[in-house]
């Protein structure tokens, strides 16, 4: 293979195609500052990184969970219930614990459920997101109630001259690699999903998945946080998107669903083209409703364009 | 003075849902020596040898290592416990680099707490040229041959640095070059005072490598000899409770029958020079040489598993060129009575969670309209399993649970089944102890002799003399000697194979 197939292909790796969608991206970014004034603007990029930050977060989790061959489809519903969390009449120094115990508790019902009982991820996540949406409704059943000012002045206004959002993502970036690509943790998620015989070299598979899950719920809620802080009030249906969002970034940025292969900065991608995309069809004024059928196609083209025969799995 | 054994098993049993693996068997490894532990499939060394490196846990006995009883709870404890294992199952990890699979669990680590890749990776180079390799460590283990990956798992077991090495049929993947090189390690490993237990079904390497031999059958132990003192043929009548009056099937007179199947002009590669075969009904003709020169390639173009550069195939009066289409290859062929036996019957042969007579009449309703009903073919099972004695509790028995032995009569099994003309074997008994080798062996002799014809490959060279009647030597993807089996010998095939 050419010098330059090989930067496309990659066959020594298990990072995926990612080189794909950074082009895709490129183009998309090179296309929209030509054919719409608005894009380049102080404003509009802003926005991008608003949009980009919370959707990152949950993708991040998301892909930890699909490299170890799950799925969880219950990260929307911990968005929307820790945004009612929050929303409730306490300090931050009360919800924001709650919440992330919340998290960790809905993540360990996902963990032990796919892996002590061994119920399929989908079928596992979709039934604890019901349980979740119906306790988000419950908490607030309708958007409204009113968030700690400490948390609205997390996400908005400046740190150093930074724009939160962009010390969010550069957060959620930095532990995400530690996680994924600088510990054994990492690792050994990359060995589970690789084959059957992880056991074999000591790695405990079950302990290991539960971990997995837990983090991707504790992921959700830190986008719940940065959400209800956006919205400074709490939202029961705010997180509905992010289930199939986040697993159209992850499968968007070359991480395949069957576990083993993936990669954050492929993730990282995936996030950006499609905030990109979705933000590029708001500046060309395309439907939300179309947005929503684009998605959808993008996700099935995505997955049914990724053949799992790299590097021999 | 006696030397204190390094490991001593003593009445361990283990049974398997009501069936007995292990019964009071007792074992025992002095440092500084290569115990081989022989026995059919089934006979319960695997058994033995995961309940020493903690994947199995005993359900009565008692494990001493080094003057201390032990229980392993799990594998990462028998490691710390100075025991490494490498299984027969090719267990690496194909998304992760060779350095990766051979610290998996064991990761040296930064002072910031990230796995240290490149102490890893030096460590593992170091290891992988003790073994002769020049491999890179970051190299993904998916981007690996076979042999490689099997050198691979070696290197972990060695990398362990345990002072007991349990080799689970190691050489089974590997060419004669390969072995030796295996061979000088394993003797270098005996010189370091450690204890290796040897599990093959290799004789020749049994007797030239090993110093004890502990027969197992039916879960018991049959006897510990050393290796000085036993002939081989003394050997397999232990393993298998009987003297085996012939591996081999006698071999008919030749006669010059018609030709079934003839290959004209088969280049595997652009540049290869082209080469041509032929196959005569009744005969059972070989693929020899060394490992990797083109006889998988070979055999697969046939039914277009591998794009070969051009050629012609002759089946009875249909021609056809190649290469074929991928996807429907292999049907073409069956349409024309041929049926291809690939080597890993784990994964391309068999359905493992079938039943047994589902993997065999699988070949006769891919024949129907997928509408067809499907008729039970009871008498077609019944035959089968008489005919192949399979040995299984009941035809729904599913085929994962049966013996490797076994496992191999029930895939030839289901191309007999559909009347096949010709076969296209690869590696008929692979993972397959001697008696059940034998009867393989014979029932390819009563194909043949009842009409058919085959087409056979093997790393086991003397398989090759021994079952066939016809070699043909590939070396650089083409034909370079054809020789008739009788006067054919491991050197002529080396011969031939290499002084071209």
């Amino acid at each position: 293979m050419s010098k330059v197939g090989r930067i496309f292909f990659p066959a020594n790796s298990r990072h995926g195609l990612w080189t794909i969608p950074l082009l895709v991206a490129i183009c998309c970014c090179v296309g929209l500052a030509i054919s719409t004034a608005d894009f380049v603007s102080r404003q509009n990029v802003l926005n991008l990184f608003a949009q980009a930050a919370p959707l990152i977060l949950v993708s991040i989790g998301q892909m930890i969970v699909i490299l170890v061959k799950g799925l969880d489809l219950s990260v929307g519903s911990v968005v929307s219930l820790t945004t009612g969390i929050l929303s409730l009449n306490a300090p931050f120094y009360v919800t924001v614990p709650a919440a992330m115990l919340n998290a960790a508790v809905v993540g360990l019902l996902n963990g032990v459920a796919v892996t002590r009982f061994r119920v399929h991820p989908i079928i596992a996540t979709l039934s604890i997101m019901g349980i979740t949406q119906g306790a988000a409704m419950f908490v607030r059943p309708s958007a409204g109630g009113t968030v700690a000012s400490e948390i609205v002045a997390l996400v908005s206004g400046e740190l150093f001259g930074i724009y939160m959002p962009v010390i969010w993502t550069i957060a959620a970036i930095l532990v995400g690699w530690k996680i994924v690509h600088g510990s054994r943790f990492g690792l050994h998620l990359f060995a589970i999903g690789g084959g059957e015989t992880a056991a074999t070299f000591g790695i405990a598979e079950q302990r290991n998945e539960v971990a997995a899950y837990v983090l991707s719920s504790c992921f959700a809620a830190a986008a719940g946080i940065f959400l209800a802080g956006r919205i400074a009030s709490g939202d029961p249906n705010i997180g509905t998107q992010y289930a199939v969002d986040s697993i159209t970034a992850v499968a968007l940025g070359g991480t395949q669903l069957a576990g083993g292969i993936g990669s954050l900065h492929g993730t990282l991608i995936g996030c950006g083209l499609l905030a990109l995309i979705a933000n590029g069809m708001n500046l060309l004024n395309v439907s939300a409703f179309v947005q929503t059928i684009v998605k959808g196609a993008i996700l099935l083209l995505v997955i049914a364009l990724q053949p799992r025969k790299n590097i021999g799995l | 003075m006696t030397i204190e054994p390094l490991v001593r098993m003593t009445s361990i049993s283990k049974s398997f849902g009501g069936i007995a693996a292990l019964e009071n068997v007792d074992f025992q490894l002095l440092p500084g020596t290569v115990h081989a532990l022989m026995g059919e499939n089934g006979a319960g060394k695997s058994t033995l040898m995961k309940i020493l490196a903690g994947v199995v846990q005993p359900d009565d006995g008692m494990i001493r290592k080094a003057g201390r009883t032990v229980q392993f709870a799990s594998p990462r404890e028998a490691l710390n416990a100075g025991i490494s294992t490498v299984f027969q199952e090719h267990s690496l990890l194909a998304n992760l680099s060779i350095a990766e699979n051979m610290y998996l669990g064991k990761e040296p680590l930064t002072v910031l707490g990230s796995v240290d890749v490149a102490r890893m990776e030096r460590n593992a180079r170091e290891t992988l040229r003790g073994l002769g390799l020049n491999l890179d460590p970051a190299t993904l283990v998916g981007n690996l041959t076979i042999a490689e990956r099997q050198f691979v798992e070696i290197a972990r077991g060695i990398s362990a640095n345990a002072d007991v090495i349990i080799l689970d049929e190691p050489s089974a993947a590997l060419n004669a070059a390969d072995v030796e090189i295996l061979n000088a390690q394993i003797l270098s490993l005996k010189q370091q005072d450690k204890a290796v237990v040897y599990i093959s079904h290799r004789m020749e390497e049994i007797f030239k490598i090993c110093d004890t031999i502990t027969v197992l059958k039916d879960g018991r132990n049959v006897d510990t000899v050393p290796v000085a003192t036993i002939a081989p043929k003394r050997l397999i009548a232990m393993m298998v409770g009987r003297e085996l009056a012939e591996l081999f099937p006698p071999k008919p007179a030749r006669t010059e029958s018609e030709i079934v199947l003839s290959i004209e002009g088969l280049r595997l590669t652009p540049d290869s020079p082209p080469c041509s075969i032929h196959l005569r009904r009744g005969e059972i003709v070989a693929l020899a040489g060394l490992e990797g020169q083109g006889q998988r390639e070979l055999v697969r173009s046939l039914v277009g598993q591998h794009a070969a550069h051009e050629g012609r195939v002759r089946i009875g009066s249909r021609e056809l060129a190649l290469p074929l289409p991928e996807d429907h290859g292999i049907r073409m062929l069956q349409a024309l009575g041929v049926g291809f036996v690939p080597e890993d019957r784990k994964l391309e042969g068999l359905f493992l969670d079938l039943s047994l007579a589902h993997n065999l009449t699988i070949g006769l309703h891919s024949r129907h309209f997928e509408l067809t009903p499907a008729g039970s073919d009871r008498d077609v099972i019944a035959n089968s399993i008489r005919n192949l004695s399979i040995k299984a509790a009941t035809p729904s028995t599913p085929v994962g649970t049966l013996s490797g032995g076994n496992q191999q009569k029930v895939l030839l099994g289901r191309y007999l089944a559909l009347g096949a003309d010709i076969l296209l074997i690869e590696e008929p008994t692979r993972g397959v102890d001697v008696g059940a080798k034998a009867e393989i062996y014979k029932l390819l002799r009563a194909y043949t002799n009842a009409g058919g014809a085959a087409i056979v490959l093997s790393r086991e060279t003397l398989e090759l003399i021994g079952l066939c009647d016809r070699l043909y030597v590939i070396h650089d993807k083409h034909v370079v000697a054809e020789m008739p089996a009788g006067q054919a010998t491991e050197h002529a095939i080396l011969e031939a194979a290499l002084h071209r």
